[in-house]
């Protein structure tokens, strides 16, 4: 079968998304059942209130940076499916951007448009955006980093990283990671950086030292790496401007901007039931308050993880960073299941680089977490549709859950082939490489 | 005179969730239906001798109906003005309480001097004829009818009825704006406790009041059916599993339109019940789910058991899977 190529993959693609849009406009008029994400709807009153002067905080459970309503505004002013448009944009957008990292670090054509498919025609990513979600928006922004991270742009990787954090406080977890990978005897700032691609390692014959070896950190020579130039102007910019937009923020819309936009997402403890295996714990504990050593020690398994990931991986940081969100949302005191896209734009990114078979080891892991979810919703739809008291049902369909995400994410682990980002600079390289005994 | 009022509610089921995206669509059975025939057979007594502390309020008599009298506590005599464009509007900012006597206490407080009241009080008849919850799950309809027939040429056109709901339910006032858009009801709003995420023991009771206009084509027979969808608060824990949340009767009350945009001029409003008496058999009732405390340590500890495991299975994979790969290059160096 002749591989259809990325245009007409990408052009498909656009015109599905401008049928839904357009299908769910007529849906929201003549069905009971919406379409559009509720969300959307809280998006679309918050840039409403914003455009008539009025603070978007005054619409209850708008919990995210102004700029979102600021983008929303032409919602007011043009059509209420502008919104739609802008994050649909962004889904395609974050299409091409995969396909523009698999090719810079030079992976065949036919392996990048399966992976480019893996995104654009997931079923999931489709309607996320045509529903009015805005996810697609940061998942953009978050392969744009990493594009300017592999052009060795460095000042406007810190920029939109900054950017994205305030917009979206999750990818704060991948400071570590980017700061990790910003050695100086990788990276060199004014310099593309250069990249490790996927024929290393898929060659029969072994290459040169200094080009396979997988360095663990030595925790004395990162340490003393710390404070490079390139990490210190990473920080310093990115802090910046994530400083700078929480400031405007601020100013214009006091401390409602912070609490809803910021501390909600830090403290949110949700009683109401979802995937994470907490929320029967939280439920049940909900009438006092969590004690500090009690919120720590529910904390302390997500911070495990996180460290584990990031210093065993943190070189390969494409995949580091897939791990990452996959633990961080799994070990979440809440996961809805809109959480899982930003996970699902970094997939295709590691796929190449997999030697798990979809038959049957990845049709496996597949059925497992989607079977998984599945028997979750039966018992949602049990509790809150029916009226029936499943919480305890429900509450070991998280774990179930839970172990799902456990075992794929393990698989991911054990099938990959380590593949660091960026290759360490040979002059300096020999001297100072770690190896281990 | 003192003929009873009978309340008959009926909750429909498919309401809505914030957090979803099924909508009830009210209009067709919302509407209010005009009276066939406008010879004022019926007259409601308002038998309010004096306003001294004895007296009692008889409204919305029916001669139809043998249930019980409703309403046998204290009431505003004549009319209320209200400057506000909801009865509960200026109630809610200064009050916390949604009782009975509280909510009395307000309405006495609005009632219009002899100088502000120049109209004549209409021959109104009452009858409340159904009251129920409907649907299943966290997302159900109040269904309440009422038959009302009112003097065709009292002034006095639109019905507001004030649904003070109990603790454990609340109404999205952004679906209610929907409806409101659809026609559903001339005017809704919702006041009190707003919040749409905090679980009954977190958050207070809320009020919904509900404008009809009883002079549209849509009101046929006097009859009005009103659907109010609500959803389901989490519930205190309970040894049971269930909780169980039990409904009052609504505030009626007849008013003239609203006039925006001349803030000066008051709304007349004629009580017509505030609250009811609850008797078992009208009580309306909707059981909700509720977590069941002796749960509790058992959950708490697997959790935190099933965090750890996972946690610990992912940092082993982590650290092998590093020491694999260094092996292989080690050995291929």
């Amino acid at each position: 079968m002749k591989l259809v190529d990325f245009r007409n993959l990408l052009g498909f693609s656009m015109l599905l998304r401008v049928f839904l849009i357009v299908y769910g406009e007529w849906q929201d008029t003549h069905m009971e059942v919406r379409y559009t994400d509720v969300d959307y709807m809280v998006f679309s009153d918050a840039a409403a209130l914003m455009a008539s002067g009025e603070s978007p905080y005054k619409r209850t459970t708008y919990r995210y940076a102004p700029l979102l309503a600021f983008l929303l505004i032409p919602n007011s002013i043009f059509h209420r499916s502008w919104g739609k448009f802008l994050f649909s944009a962004s889904d395609l957008l974050v299409g091409l951007f995969i396909r523009i990292i698999l090719k810079q670090r030079k992976v065949p054509e036919k392996i990048c448009t399966y992976s480019v498919m893996v995104w654009l025609l997931n079923p999931f990513t489709f309607t996320i955006g045509t529903r009015g979600n805005c996810e697609p928006i940061v998942c953009a922004m978050i392969l744009w980093i990493i594009i300017s991270l592999m052009r060795g742009n460095l000042s406007q990787a810190a920029f939109w990283y900054g950017l994205v954090v305030h917009f979206r406080v999750y990818p704060i977890i991948y400071a570590l990671p980017i700061i990790l990978v910003l050695d100086s005897q990788i990276f060199r700032s004014g310099q593309k950086p250069p990249l490790e691609d996927w024929n290393t390692g898929q060659a029969k014959t072994p290459t040169s030292n200094t080009e396979n070896k997988i360095f663990h950190l030595n925790l004395l020579t990162a340490l003393k790496s710390l404070f490079s130039r390139e990490r210190i102007r990473f920080g310093l910019i990115s802090g910046g401007v994530f400083l700078a937009c929480n400031a405007v923020s601020f100013y214009f819309y006091g401390h409602e901007f912070l609490h809803e936009a910021l501390l909600y997402h830090l403290t949110r403890t949700d009683p109401r039931h979802n995937f994470s295996i907490y929320f029967y714990h939280i439920y049940l504990h909900y009438e006092r308050q969590f004690s500090a050593v009690e919120k720590l020690i529910s904390f302390l398994p997500q911070f495990t993880v996180q460290f584990a990931l990031v210093f065993s991986f943190s070189q390969d940081l494409v995949f580091c960073i897939f791990l990452q969100t996959v633990a961080f949302v799994a070990f979440n005191k809440v996961i809805t299941a809109q959480y899982f896209v930003w996970f699902y734009c970094l997939l295709p990114l590691i796929l190449p680089w997999s030697r798990m078979k979809l038959k049957w080891e990845g049709l496996l892991c597949i059925i497992l977490w989607i079977g998984a979810q599945t028997h979750w919703l039966l018992w949602g739809y049990m509790l809150e549709f029916k009226g029936y008291n499943v919480f305890l049902q429900l509450w070991i369909a998280s774990l179930v859950f839970l172990a799902a995400n456990t075992f794929v994410l393990v698989k991911i682990i054990q099938r990959h082939r380590f593949s660091p980002l960026f290759k360490r600079y040979e002059s300096s390289a020999v001297k100072n490489v770690t190896k281990l005994e | 005179m003192g003929s009873a009022n009978s309340y008959k509610c009926s909750i429909s089921g498919a309401g809505t969730r914030p957090e979803t995206d099924s909508e009830e669509e009210l209009p067709k059975q919302m509407g209010i239906q005009r009276p066939r025939s406008v010879t004022p057979l019926i007259f409601i007594c308002f038998a309010i001798s004096c306003l001294d502390s004895t007296s009692s309020a008889q409204i919305g008599t029916n001669y139809g109906d043998s249930d019980e009298i409703l309403n046998s506590d204290h009431i505003p005599a004549s009319f209320l003005c209200i400057s506000d464009q909801y009865i509960m509007q200026s109630y809610s900012t200064t009050h916390t309480s949604l009782e009975d006597s509280e909510f009395r206490n307000f309405l006495f407080l609005q009632e219009c001097s002899r100088k502000d009241t120049d109209i004549v009080v209409p021959a109104i008849s009452l009858l409340q004829q159904h009251r129920n919850i409907t649907g299943e799950g966290s997302h159900r309809t109040l269904h309440t009818s009422i038959k009302l027939l009112v003097q065709s040429d009292s002034h006095l056109r639109e019905l507001v009825i004030v649904e003070r709901l109990p603790l454990g339910v609340f109404a999205d006032p952004f679906e209610l704006q929907n409806l409101k858009q659809r026609r559903a009801f001339r005017d809704v709003s919702v006041f009190g406790d707003t919040n749409l995420e905090l679980p009954s023991f977190r958050s207070n009771r809320s009020v919904v009041e509900i404008h009809v206009d009883i002079s549209s084509r849509d009101y046929e027979n006097g009859e009005i059916t009103l659907k109010l969808p609500l959803h389901a608060r989490y519930q205190p824990l309970e040894e049971s599993g269930y909780s169980r949340v039990e409904f009052g009767e609504p505030d009626l009350f007849l008013c003239s339109s609203h006039v925006q945009n001349r803030q000066r001029e008051q709304r007349k409003c004629m009580v017509l019940s505030i609250g009811g008496l609850k008797t078992e058999t009208r009580s309306v009732v909707w059981e909700i789910p509720a977590g069941i405390r002796d749960h509790t340590e058992y959950v708490s500890a697997i959790t935190f058991a099933a965090a750890v495991l996972s946690a610990f299975s992912i940092l082993v994979a982590s650290v092998l899977s590093s020491k694999v790969e260094s092996c292989k290059n080690s050995k291929k160096s």
